[in-house]
């Protein structure tokens, strides 16, 4: 029993933290070198595409998506994918794909060399190359250079109340077990009141 | 735009149900205060026309009306994110 439980509340933390580290914004500064539209036609990593109804047509099996190429600071490359993700999950309320495409396709000009522009990628999502999924990318600002350094405000605000909302919800929760044994233990059964 | 009117109607759904779970635990809560506060006062005339009077009070007060921020501050941050993304 032990184990089970034990086992229990390492899923639920894993999954937790797998969910948040996916869904919740976060930055690269990277050199954008290329902008491309390719078909795709999304199967069991269906889960990690977009299926935004902004209007067009979601019967479709396949669809072209926008992606993005391009470099990180540490020369790794990353590949974006360019989705809307409309008035679905994650909660991005993106719609405008296609300006991003326009950003990042004005961006990947002068990509390398001792000028090349940086910019500073938000977005959400992993890539994995097994899955072929691809992070999507949300909003594109030019940067300084490659060593900037970005503070996620909105995430640690975000995750303080997340923590804070768990641990209000868990001492009523424990409170209100405490005051059952207590309870339990009143002129009812023991006489005694 | 069904996907619109799906977010809106589960998140009308949603909002609800917290709204009056809330609302609820809170009247629940300042209920047991006020039950509390008789004793501590002493036991003064009826239990229930004091807690019935307190009850009667908190219904009018801003505490509770702040409840309603169950609705406000999603829609408001739906969009501010929408501006976000979409306008900066």
């Amino acid at each position: 029993m032990f184990y089970v439980k034990w086992g229990f509340w390492a899923l639920f933390w894993i999954v937790l933290v797998a969910f948040l580290h996916y869904t919740l914004p976060d930055h690269d500064i990277v050199r954008i070198t290329d902008t491309y539209e390719r078909r795709i036609e999304p199967g069991d990593n269906a889960l990690f595409w977009s299926n935004a109804d902004t209007g067009d047509n979601t019967q479709a099996s396949g669809r072209d998506v926008f992606f993005i190429q391009s470099f990180l600071n540490d020369e790794k490359p990353m590949v974006y994918r360019n989705e809307d993700t409309g008035w679905g999950w994650p909660p991005y309320f993106k719609f405008d794909t296609s300006n991003l495409q326009a950003q990042a396709s004005d961006a990947k000009m002068n990509a390398s060399g001792e000028n090349a522009r940086w910019v500073d990628v938000l977005h959400y999502g992993w890539r994995n190359e097994f899955l072929s999924i691809y992070p999507n990318a949300v909003s594109i600002t030019p940067v300084a250079g490659p060593d900037v350094r970005i503070i996620p405000w909105f995430n640690i605000v975000f995750l303080v109340l997340l923590g804070a909302l768990f641990w209000a919800i868990r001492a009523r929760w424990k409170r209100f077990w405490r005051t059952r044994e207590d309870r339990a233990g009143d002129e009812w059964n023991d006489g005694t009141a | 735009m069904l996907a619109l009117f799906r977010l809106l109607i589960f998140g009308l759904i949603f909002l609800t149900v917290v709204y009056f779970g809330l609302s609820w635990y809170f009247r629940s809560e300042r209920r047991r205060r006020m039950e509390r506060d008789w004793e501590a006062a002493g036991r003064p005339g009826s239990r229930d026309a004091y807690v019935e009077a307190g009850m009667e009070q908190y219904q009018q007060s801003l505490r509770r009306r702040l409840i309603w921020l169950v609705y406000v501050v999603p829609v408001t941050a739906v969009i501010v994110i929408i501006y976000v993304t979409n306008y900066m």
